[in-house]
């Protein structure tokens, strides 16, 4: 008990004893003479220690100017890549892929949109082209007959498609690429050092 | 300008300075200089050298910086750098005998007051004290009576557990208080 109580001083003279221990370190040094003395000659080292001296230092605001004409110039592209700064890459790459699926969704319209017209497809048209598309083309073959004026219109089709997806298309284009841009710009705005400032402020202890 | 540097959060200043921002690093080393100049200093013992090596030790938390993670307490990373380049250093200068300056201030103290004589001598001899101990037992005990870290913060900056830390601090002060109590004592006795 009493060495237990001993290796505990310093902790107790340090105030990291808690709870129970604390407890039990109190009544410990209530019965025990020993530790009571070991406790005083602790205290007096610690006592020593604080009261020294302490030399007269350099002025932190010399020492922050000393400091700045050593300091190393360095900028954004010495860092590590920190788990924030990925989101800054996902962004361009997120535009990106955006911008592939975009095309191929519009790529692989135009081809179906294609087959279906020269009847590559078959019956699969009816199955793969919209419900609206699907009523729109039987209404007009409806109306005009199923004879020369079909391809016709599956031409006219052909092009009011090909317009619609060219339009969106470059619109969506030009959204990606307006973002891309801001983006960039954007990151070169953050990444540019400032120069050292010296504030003639006294240093805070 | 200054007080607008002032008013920003610690953490604001370390990104910033993360970002390569040489002012906000200005401002995070105007609040920590003293803690860490006083702490290399008791590591030390001279006050030239003390500022050379919190210089130094500022110069590799610059470089270091950018993989400090602002969540953490940058004090004690920087004590913990503090120490590193105080105690290499140390390792680098051990041929050559350190001037106390402390000694020196003894030395100056000609016919004045007898408490300061005594307290100069007893600080001469607390840093002569100071500077037997072995590295490891003085780096916890300076981080404790001068850094004032609690036992956890110790083991984090020095890397060590915490019953390390009660060991060599438990080891410090009572080799310490063997050196130093009888010399005190007789000082104060020759000086009543």
């Amino acid at each position: 008990m009493h060495d237990d109580m001993r290796t505990l001083l310093n902790a107790y003279l340090d105030n990291e004893l808690h709870g129970t221990r604390l407890l039990e370190m109190k009544m410990h040094l209530a019965s025990c003479r020993e530790c009571r003395e070991e406790l005083k000659g602790l205290r007096r080292v610690s006592d020593l220690l604080q009261a020294a001296p302490v030399p007269a230092f350099m002025p932190a605001e010399r020492f922050v100017s000393n400091l700045s004409l050593k300091l190393e110039r360095r900028t954004l592209r010495d860092r590590p890549p920190k788990p924030g700064s990925l989101a800054w890459w996902l962004v361009p790459a997120g535009l990106l892929v955006s911008w592939f699926f975009v095309r191929t969704v519009f790529t692989l319209t135009g081809m179906v949109t294609a087959a279906e017209a020269t009847g590559l497809l078959g019956n699969t048209a009816n199955w793969l082209g919209s419900g609206q598309q699907a009523i729109w083309f039987k209404a007009v073959t409806d109306l005009f007959g199923a004879g020369a004026a079909q391809s016709t219109l599956s031409t006219l089709n052909e092009v009011s498609v090909f317009g619609m997806n060219l339009l969106s298309g470059l619109l969506w284009q030009a959204g990606i690429i307006f973002l891309y841009w801001g983006w960039l710009v954007v990151w070169w705005l953050r990444r540019g050092p400032k120069p050292m400032k010296i504030s003639t402020t006294p240093a805070r202890s | 300008m200054a007080s607008d540097l002032q008013a920003e959060t610690e953490r604001s200043l370390i990104e910033k300075a993360q970002n390569g921002d040489r002012g906000a690093f200005g401002e995070l080393v105007r609040q920590h200089y003293t803690g860490v100049v006083n702490v290399v200093y008791r590591l030390c013992g001279e006050a030239r050298l003390a500022e050379d090596m919190a210089q130094e030790a500022f110069l590799r938390a610059w470089v270091n910086l950018p993989s400090f993670h602002p969540e953490s307490s940058l004090r004690n990373w920087l004590y913990r750098i503090a120490v590193n380049a105080a105690l290499d250093e140390l390792r680098r200068k051990t041929e050559e005998p350190m001037m106390d300056e402390l000694m020196q201030m003894v030395s100056d103290t000609t016919p004045g007051p007898e408490a300061m004589v005594i307290a100069s001598e007893q600080a001469a001899f607390l840093q002569e004290a100071m500077k037997a101990l072995p590295e490891a037992a003085r780096s916890v005990l300076v981080l404790r009576e001068y850094g004032e870290l609690s036992y956890q913060e110790i083991a984090t900056v020095l890397d060590i557990p915490i019953g390390t830390v009660m060991s060599r601090l438990n080891y410090a002060r009572n080799r310490l208080r063997e050196l130093l109590i009888t010399q005190v004592q007789q000082l104060e006795v020759d000086y009543a």
